[in-house]
């Protein structure tokens, strides 16, 4: 830690949170505007005319300034720790993303593996808040989460691994090196399956319609979050948007060259964040696009055709990289 | 002191803190996370032993994957059944004196034998070197963990089985 002081590196996390924050903000109204074009309305317009540039800010203040109301039955000192608990692993996991080469707060050597373990205590923080509000849908809603997360967690662990076992590497930025001639999404066979295979997995993992039965408004009305009001109510959501967005950055990292390409080193990283930003958007479509299924239908899907293609997958890419050698195609 | 020595500091005392709740509290859905941050805690002990990977799959495995199922478990049990369970440790003395016991008998070990002052080199990352034992001198030993697994997979499916 020589190279790089403690302070350095604690003004580096201020930054990339803040942006991160302000990011996350901004990508809400980007899902409403995307979400509104897709079923031929405008969406956020009045506040910042003519686009809604003002509406997140808006909305901020608003969840600031409202009542912050504690159900009398609740488990109190669970109730509320449940809303940073489940915040902080989703900001946490950006701490190992590299943005550019020698750009991020830490390019640890198992990288990959901190951002699964890191985002895998996120529901604690969710069944805390699920259980604490001491409210039969909310209940429901963490049983069906921790469910669902048991069943996707594995196939996604999986899948991410088969781009790490490419590399040769669990650090990102070598990962993102392995990729300069050519990004593992490209890799024949393999790179599209696994690719497919993770968008499927993060969107369950991100509890995104079709797999969002943990919120299922018409029968759990919010799910766990269900008693959360004002400023809870915001870190919960916060939390839920940073954890996709990380989610679209390893995606973009693992499988689509981070900021590698055929473009000056400068527009590396808004290369790295349209990619990102992109998942994110693919992701949204798919949400506005299909209906909600059913939890036998979801569990199915996991257990009867993920695991076993992951797994399969993952076999397949270690006899390739055993014939091949590892790091890059 | 160090950074380090203070850092061990801290996450010993949680790690104990939290670990007496575990078997104090009368709750037990506060018992589970309870349990949760001592996991996390061991997870940080690994991270001051420059074992990164150790910390990772820690996490991964007992903070994220224990604590969940344990957590489902009680969710199954107590307010979908309505009943409200209390943890009762009952022989919490004799669990007391077995725990001083034990410990007497590590520190007894420990005693003897020499403390290095200094601590050895180690090699620039430990994880590739992890990978290589387990596929290495130790390939015997972590097939019979998957076999074991395997059979305790069989085990729950016999249990969850239908009666048709």
């Amino acid at each position: 830690m020589t190279s790089s002081p403690v302070v350095w590196q604690a003004i580096e996390a201020f930054v990339v949170l803040n942006a991160l924050l302000v990011l996350v903000a901004y990508v809400t109204l980007l899902e409403r505007k995307f979400a509104a074009r897709m079923q031929s309305r405008i969406g956020p317009y009045y506040v910042g005319r003519p686009h809604g540039w003002l509406q997140p800010i808006a909305d901020a203040l608003k969840l600031m300034l409202k009542e912050d109301v504690v159900p009398t039955a609740s488990d109190r000192g669970v109730y509320n720790l449940a809303p940073i608990v489940f915040l902080v692993p989703c900001l946490l996991i950006f701490a190992t993303i590299p943005f550019a080469p020698e750009l991020g707060v830490a390019d640890l050597n198992i990288g990959v593996l901190f951002f699964l373990a890191v985002s895998s205590l996120e529901i604690v923080g969710l069944f805390m808040g699920g259980w604490g509000s001491n409210n039969k849908y909310a209940l429901l809603s963490a049983m069906r989460a921790v469910n669902q997360i048991i069943s996707y967690g594995l196939p996604f662990i999986f899948v991410a691994l088969v781009p790490v076992l490419l590399a040769g590497s669990l650090q990102m930025s070598a990962i993102v090196a392995a990729q300069q001639g050519l990004w593992f999404v490209a890799y024949p066979g393999l790179g599209q399956l696994a690719f497919v295979l993770f968008l499927v997995a993060a969107l369950a993992a991100e509890n995104r319609v079709p797999f969002d039965i943990l919120e299922a408004e018409s029968e759990l009305v919010a799910g766990f979050r269900v008693e959360y009001s004002g400023m809870k109510f915001a870190l919960i959501q916060l939390g839920e948007y940073a954890h996709m967005l990380g989610t679209s950055f390893l995606g973009a990292l693992l499988f689509l060259g981070g900021w590698s390409g055929p473009w000056p080193a400068w527009f590396g990283p808004i290369a790295f964040l349209l990619k990102a930003v992109g998942i994110f958007l693919l992701v949204t479509w798919v949400r506005w696009s299909f209906v909600r299924i059913r939890v036998d239908q979801i569990l199915a899907i996991s257990w009867k055709l993920l695991l076993p293609a992951s797994l399969v997958l993952l076999l397949a890419t270690g006899f390739v990289v055993a014939l091949r050698g590892a790091g890059g195609a | 002191m160090t950074f380090e020595t203070v850092g061990f500091w801290v996450v010993a005392a949680v790690l104990l803190a939290s670990s007496l709740a575990v078997v104090l509290t009368k709750n037990l859905f506060h018992a589970v996370l309870y349990l949760a941050a001592a996991l996390v805690a061991t997870g940080a002990v690994f991270l001051l032993l420059d074992s990164p990977f150790l910390f990772g799959v820690q996490l991964l495995l007992y903070a994220g994957g224990v604590v969940t199922i344990v957590v489902f478990a009680i969710m199954l049990t107590e307010r979908l059944v309505g009943a409200r369970i209390a943890q009762t440790s009952r022989a919490v003395w004799h669990g007391a004196v077995v725990a001083a016991a034990v410990f007497v008998g590590v520190v007894g070990f420990l005693i003897r034998a020499p403390w290095p002052t200094a601590r050895p080199a180690l090699p620039a990352d430990l994880t590739p070197a992890i990978g290589q034992a387990l596929v290495g001198p130790f390939a015997a030993t972590l097939e019979l963990l998957g076999v074991l697994l395997v059979i305790a997979l069989l085990g729950a499916l016999y249990f969850a089985r239908t009666d048709d």
